[in-house]
C-alpha cells in the first residue's frame, strides 16, 4: 500500500491556507468596491458634512451679524478720553479675538449723563451691550440682558484708566520677562485626552465599519456559491477571507478620509486640529498612531468576527436585520466599559477591560496613553489574535453542524503532517 | 486502496438526525475511468459525493480521495460541479471560472486564459465578459462547469451535471467529459437520466436507499436481466398464445416476451410449425433503464 502522491508538508499547507484566504478576500474586496453603492458608503460621511457646514454656517452667520453691531459705551470727561482709549487697547489685546469685549465707543460726557445713558439702550442701530458714566472714582455702569460680562470689563477699565492718571502716564511702571516652558513629561490632560480619543476613535469606526460583517455571508448562502466555495476552500478560510475583504473596505475608507481631512484642513470638524495638537500619549505618538492602528484591525477582525459568525447562522435577510440592534448594543457595551476604564488603566475596570477579548482592542488603547510600558500591548495583540482565531474557527464549525449539517474532521494542527 | 484507484471508499455511513441518509457504501473509482453514480431522486447520491469530497464528514467509514484519507488535501487537484450551482452573480463569466480557479490554485491570469479557450470551444465567447446574471440559466451553468475545469483537475465530479440543460448542450456536456477523460482525468458523475450513464460509463454503481445496489460495469448492469424478444408473426391466429412463453404480451406491433433460459429456438419453432410465420424477429438486451428500474424497484420491495 503506498500513496501515489507525495503527502504536502506542513510549509505547503500554510501557504495554501493562505492563498486560499487571501482569493476570497480579494473577490470580496473587488465585488465591495467595483460597485457604485460603494461610492455611496465612502461619500457617506460627506453627507454629514455638508449638513454640518450648512448648519455652522447658518449659526455663525446669525451670531457674527450680531456681534458686529454690538457695542459698549464710555460717557467719559474729555481730558480721560485719549487714556481710556489706549487703556482700552492694551486690556483688549490680552482676550483672544473671539472673545474680546464689544467695541468700545467713547464720547464726551453730555450735561446729564444718566438720562443720555439710559437713552441709548434703545437706539435702533446698535445693540448696546453696557454703558458707563460719571467720574472714574465712583462709575456708573448700566448694562442690559447680555452685558453682564461687558459690564465688569467697563469697571475694570475705569479702575485702569484711574490708576494711569494717579500713577503720571501710560508707562509701563514693571517689565516682565516671558519665557516658554515645555514639558517634559505628557501632561495628565493630554494623556486623558488621548486615551479618550482612542477609545472613542477605534469605537467610531468599528461601529461604522465593522457592522458590515454581519451579512457578508448571506450572499454566499442566498446565491449558493457557499458549496462550491466549502468544496475547494476550508471554511476557516472562507471567513477569515471575508473578514479580511471587509476590512480592506475599511481600510481603504479610512485611508481615503484620512488622507481628505489631512490634506484640506477645512474638512475637518472645528476644533478638531486643536484638538489633536493636545494629544500626547504617554507612548509617544508615533508608536501611538502604530498601535491604534493596530488595535483597530484588532477590534474589527474581534467583533466582524463575531458578526459573521452569528450572521453566518441567519438564514434569512431579515433575521440579519433584526441582528443589527444587539450588535450595536455590544459594540456601545464595550465602548462605555472601556471609556469608564480610560482614566485609571490599573483600576480594576479597566484592567477587566483590558483583558475581555472583546473589550480589549479598546482599553489597551487607551493605556497606550496613559502608560508608557510597551510590552503589555505586544501580549495584548498576541491575545486578541488568538481570539480572533478562536472565533473564526467556532464560527466556522457551527456552520459546518448548522448549515452544512456535517461534522467536524478530527483538529490537527496545521504543523502535522497529512495522513 | 491502492494506486489504481482514484477514490475508494468503505462503509460510509451519514445520518441527518435520525435519518440514515447513506447507509455504509462502498466505492472504488479506478484511475482514467468515468464513473457513474445512478439512483432515484433522494437515493443518497449528492451526500455520497460531498463525503468523498470531504465537504461534509461521514459519521462513520473511510474514504481515500487521490491518495489523500483527508480529501480537501487533494482539493487542489479536485475540480466540483455541486447540484446547487452558484456563480456570483455580478461576475462577469470570464472572472467567475477565473475564481473558480483560483480557488483551487490557478493563477488568476492563467486563469482568464483558459477562460477565454474554454468560452471560445463551448461556443459562448460571446458571454466573457456578460456578467452571470445576464446569462441564461444553461449559460451559468456552463460557466460554472467550465470553471471546475479550468485547473485541469485528475478528478472531475459532477453532481446531476445533465440536469437543466438543453438536448443540443447535453450533447456538449457529454463530448466535454468525455474531452476531459482523454486528457487523462478521472470522472465521477451522478444522475438519475440512464441514457447518458450508458454513453458514458465504464463502471457505475447504482444507490438506492443509501445503499449500493449494484456495482459494474453496463454490460454488467444490462447482464442483470434476460433477454428480451420481439416477434412479429407473419400469420395471426388464436392459437398463438398458447405457443409463446408464459409472460408474452401482445402490442400493437408484435409480440414481446423474455427468452426462455435454453434460448428461442424451441418456441420459434413451435411457431413455425404451426404456419404463423416470421415476418419480424429482435433479440437484445434490455437497456440499462430496464435494468435500473429492476435494480432499484425490486430491492424497494423486498427491502
Amino acid at each position: 500500500m503506498s500513496q501515489a502522491p507525495a503527502p504536502s508538508d506542513a510549509p505547503s499547507n500554510a501557504r495554501r491556507l493562505l492563498r486560499q484566504t487571501l482569493t476570497i478576500a480579494r473577490r470580496d474586496f473587488v465585488a465591495t468596491v467595483f460597485t457604485p453603492t460603494f461610492l455611496l458608503f465612502l461619500f457617506a460621511p460627506l453627507i454629514m458634512l455638508s449638513f454640518g457646514a450648512v448648519g455652522g454656517l447658518g449659526a455663525q452667520s446669525v451670531a457674527q451679524g450680531a456681534d458686529e453691531k454690538e457695542r459698549i459705551v464710555a460717557l467719559a470727561p474729555p481730558a480721560s478720553i485719549a487714556a481710556l482709549r489706549a487703556t482700552d487697547e492694551r486690556l483688549r489685546s490680552i482676550f483672544p479675538r473671539d472673545e474680546q469685549p464689544p467695541q468700545l465707543l467713547v464720547r464726551p460726557a453730555p450735561p446729564a449723563p444718566a438720562l443720555h445713558a439710559r437713552a441709548l439702550f434703545d437706539t435702533r442701530e446698535t445693540d448696546t451691550a453696557a454703558v458707563l458714566y460719571g467720574p472714574f472714582e465712583r462709575p456708573q455702569i448700566l448694562y442690559g440682558p447680555m452685558g453682564a460680562r461687558a459690564s465688569r470689563y467697563l469697571a475694570a477699565l475705569a479702575e485702569a484708566t484711574l490708576r494711569t492718571e494717579r500713577s503720571g502716564g501710560p508707562a509701563a511702571l514693571s517689565r516682565p520677562t516671558l519665557s516658554p516652558v515645555a514639558r517634559t513629561t505628557t501632561s495628565l490632560g493630554g494623556r486623558n485626552a488621548s486615551a479618550f480619543f482612542s477609545v472613542f476613535g477605534i469605537f467610531f469606526l468599528t461601529l461604522l465599519l465593522a457592522g458590515q460583517a454581519v451579512g457578508t455571508m448571506a450572499e454566499e448562502r442566498s446565491n449558493k456559491v457557499i458549496e462550491v466555495l466549502a468544496a475547494a476552500v476550508p471554511l476557516e478560510s472562507v471567513f477569515l477571507g471575508k473578514l479580511l475583504g471587509m476590512f480592506g473596505v475599511a481600510v481603504l475608507f479610512v485611508l481615503f478620509w484620512g488622507t481628505l481631512v489631512s490634506q484640506v484642513g477645512s474638512l475637518a470638524p472645528a476644533g478638531l486640529g486643536a484638538a489633536l495638537s493636545q494629544l500626547s500619549p504617554a507612548i509617544g505618538l508615533p508608536t501611538f498612531v502604530t498601535l491604534f492602528f493596530a488595535y483597530f484591525t484588532m477590534s474589527y477582525m474581534l467583533l466582524g468576527a463575531v458578526f459573521l459568525g452569528v450572521g453566518a447562522q441567519a438564514s434569512t435577510m431579515r433575521e440579519i436585520q433584526m441582528l443589527s440592534l444587539p450588535i450595536t448594543i455590544v459594540q456601545v457595551a464595550m465602548f462605555g466599559w472601556a471609556a469608564a476604564g480610560a482614566g485609571q488603566p490599573d483600576s480594576w475596570t479597566a484592567i477587566a477591560a483590558q483583558v475581555f477579548p472583546l473589550s480589549s482592542p479598546y482599553a489597551m488603547a487607551a493605556r497606550a496613553a496613559q502608560s508608557p510600558v510597551l510590552w503589555p500591548h505586544l501580549a495584548a495583540l498576541a491575545w486578541q489574535a488568538l481570539w480572533v482565531a478562536i472565533v473564526i474557527t467556532v464560527a466556522a464549525r457551527a456552520f459546518r453542524r448548522g448549515v452544512l449539517q456535517s461534522g467536524t474532521a478530527k483538529f490537527r494542527w496545521p504543523w502535522q503532517k497529512a495522513l | 486502496m491502492n494506486e489504481a484507484l482514484a477514490i475508494s471508499a468503505s462503509g460510509l455511513v451519514k445520518r441527518f438526525g435520525e435519518r440514515r441518509v447513506v447507509d455504509g457504501i462502498d466505492i472504488a473509482v479506478p484511475r482514467g475511468a468515468v464513473y457513474g453514480v445512478l439512483g432515484p431522486n433522494g437515493a443518497g447520491k449528492t451526500t455520497t459525493l460531498r463525503m468523498l469530497l470531504g465537504i461534509i464528514e461521514p459519521n462513520a467509514g473511510e474514504r481515500t480521495l487521490l491518495g489523500y484519507r483527508r480529501p480537501r488535501e487533494a482539493s487542489d487537484r479536485v475540480g466540483y460541479l455541486p447540484e446547487e450551482r452558484g456563480l456570483y452573480p455580478a461576475m462577469k463569466a470570464r472572472e467567475a471560472i477565473a475564481f473558480l480557479g483560483a480557488l483551487r490554485g490557478l493563477d488568476w491570469r492563467i486563469g482568464r486564459k483558459r477562460a477565454d479557450v474554454l468560452l471560445e470551444r463551448a461556443g459562448l465567447a460571446h458571454a466573457a465578459d456578460s456578467k452571470i446574471r445576464k446569462l441564461s440559466k444553461g449559460m451559468a451553468q456552463l460557466v460554472q462547469l467550465l470553471g471546475s475545469v479550468v485547473h485541469e483537475p485528475e478528478l472531475l465530479v459532477l453532481d446531476e451535471p445533465f440536469s437543466g440543460l438543453d438536448p443540443v448542450n447535453q450533447e456538449n456536456l457529454e463530448r466535454l467529459i468525455l474531452a476531459e477523460r482523454d486528457r487523462g482525468a478521472t470522472i465521477l458523475f451522478s444522475t438519475h437520466v440512464m441514457a447518458h450513464a450508458e454513453r458514458l460509463c465504464d463502471r457505475l454503481t447504482i444507490i438506492a436507499g443509501g445503499r449500493a445496489r449494484f456495482e459494474g460495469t453496463v454490460a454488467d448492469a444490462r447482464g442483470t436481466l434476460p433477454m428480451r424478444a420481439h416477434y412479429v408473426p407473419h400469420q395471426e391466429g388464436p392459437g398463438i398464445a398458447a405457443l409463446l412463453p408464459a409472460d408474452a404480451v401482445r402490442q400493437a406491433d408484435g409480440w414481446r416476451f423474455t427468452v426462455p433460459e435454453g434460448g428461442a429456438e424451441e418456441t420459434l419453432k413451435r411457431l413455425i410449425d404451426a404456419g404463423h410465420g416470421i415476418s419480424g424477429l429482435s433479440i437484445e438486451r434490455p437497456g440499462l433503464h430496464d435494468a435500473f428500474v429492476r435494480i432499484v424497484g425490486g430491492e424497494e420491495m423486498s427491502a
